[in-house]
């Protein structure tokens, strides 16, 4: 294989050009629910975007987005966020991950922000925050634990 | 405060038996359109406890190099469980949207598995659910737990002809 999260080479190459497309290519559930990442117009670092696909609807009534599905969003985000963010590349795999629902989610395009909060040499805290209208009435925010593997060069 | 120490049968939940409570909550899952679309079955209800299995299709990888199952797809199915047993576990059924949840990730999920779900309330207040739930693709070897809490909307805030709707018996409305 010559290509994805198993090649030391392709990982490393794909650290090195942010190209945090390339890893969500890999990723299916994530593509499945209709997970983006665009580079921020205002700042630095990316913006992650959730489609408001009718297959990502939780309630039919209000109609909302699945609680669960923007959970997969924010934890898709922090993922790649710190895999993007990390001074080496390494392979984050989740240790616990929790939400908090501030808003309802309607169907309509939901964005995200991560922070690195730390960058230990085994794990990791990232904090991610999603927004619909405005990124100052967040919808939701979620905060990540990740062990942080070392890569293994046979591994390949 | 009308608090109760446990999870009680009401009018609602005692004329019903575990057999109509799993199509009630098949009903449910089928009406949401992420968890139709995947397929989620319900295999059988106690309440306040449920038991869910979602079938195995490749869009649940996170990983397709390693072959892991997206932990997302994990917390889905957990705040989904965790919602159902709350539908069962109240008096009546009443909206409760998810105030948190949170997930611990025991081992990975693997590919080609189906996933299985239990959830149950483990206390009830005048304003919140309280509920657990646990995954599993073998028996006795837990992938992930979660604990979500849901906020009671109350009576007031839930569609009249709800309970009923969900056990496909709205037509007198």
């Amino acid at each position: 294989m010559h290509e994805g999260f198993r090649d030391v080479a392709w990982l490393a190459r794909t650290h090195a050009e942010g190209n945090v497309a390339a890893w969500l290519e890999r990723l299916p559930y994530a593509r499945l629910i209709g997970v983006s990442a665009t580079p921020d117009e205002e700042g630095e670092g990316l913006i992650y975007q959730l489609e408001p696909r009718e297959f990502n609807v939780g309630n039919i009534l209000l109609p909302a987005l699945h609680g669960g599905v923007v959970a997969a969003f924010m934890e898709t985000a922090g993922t790649l966020d710190l895999m993007l963010s990390a001074r080496e590349p390494r392979l984050p795999r989740i240790v616990d991950f929790s939400i908090d629902y501030l808003r309802t989610a309607r169907v309509v395009p939901t964005h995200a922000r991560c922070r690195l909060l730390r960058e230990g040499r085994r794990l990791a805290n990232v904090q991610v925050t999603a927004w619909q209208e405005s990124e100052d009435q967040p919808v939701a925010t979620a905060r990540l634990h990740l062990v942080l593997g070392a890569l293994e060069p046979n591994d390949a | 405060m009308r608090e109760r120490e446990e999870p009680q049968s009401g009018s609602a939940v005692a004329g019903r038996n575990p057999d109509s409570w799993r199509v009630g909550l098949s009903r449910f899952v089928s009406v949401i359109p992420h968890t139709r679309d995947l397929g989620l079955e319900v295999e059988e209800v106690s309440p306040p406890w449920v038991r869910m299995c979602l079938p195995w299709r490749d869009e649940l990888l996170g990983d397709i190099d390693r072959g892991l199952v997206h932990g997302g797809v994990l917390t889905m199915l957990l705040d989904t469980a965790c919602g159902s047993a709350v539908l069962c576990g109240l008096p009546a059924p009443e909206v409760c949207p998810t105030l948190d949840l949170r997930v611990d990730h025991y081992r990975p999920a693997v590919a080609g598995l189906a996933i299985r779900a239990e959830a149950r309330v483990v206390r009830v207040t005048a304003s919140m659910v309280f509920t657990e739930g646990t995954l599993w693709q073998e028996p006795g070897r837990a992938i992930a737990r979660g604990v979500g809490n849901f906020v009671r909307l109350g009576a007031r805030n839930t569609p009249p002809g709800f309970g009923e709707a969900l056990f496909g018996e709205a037509d007198h409305a």
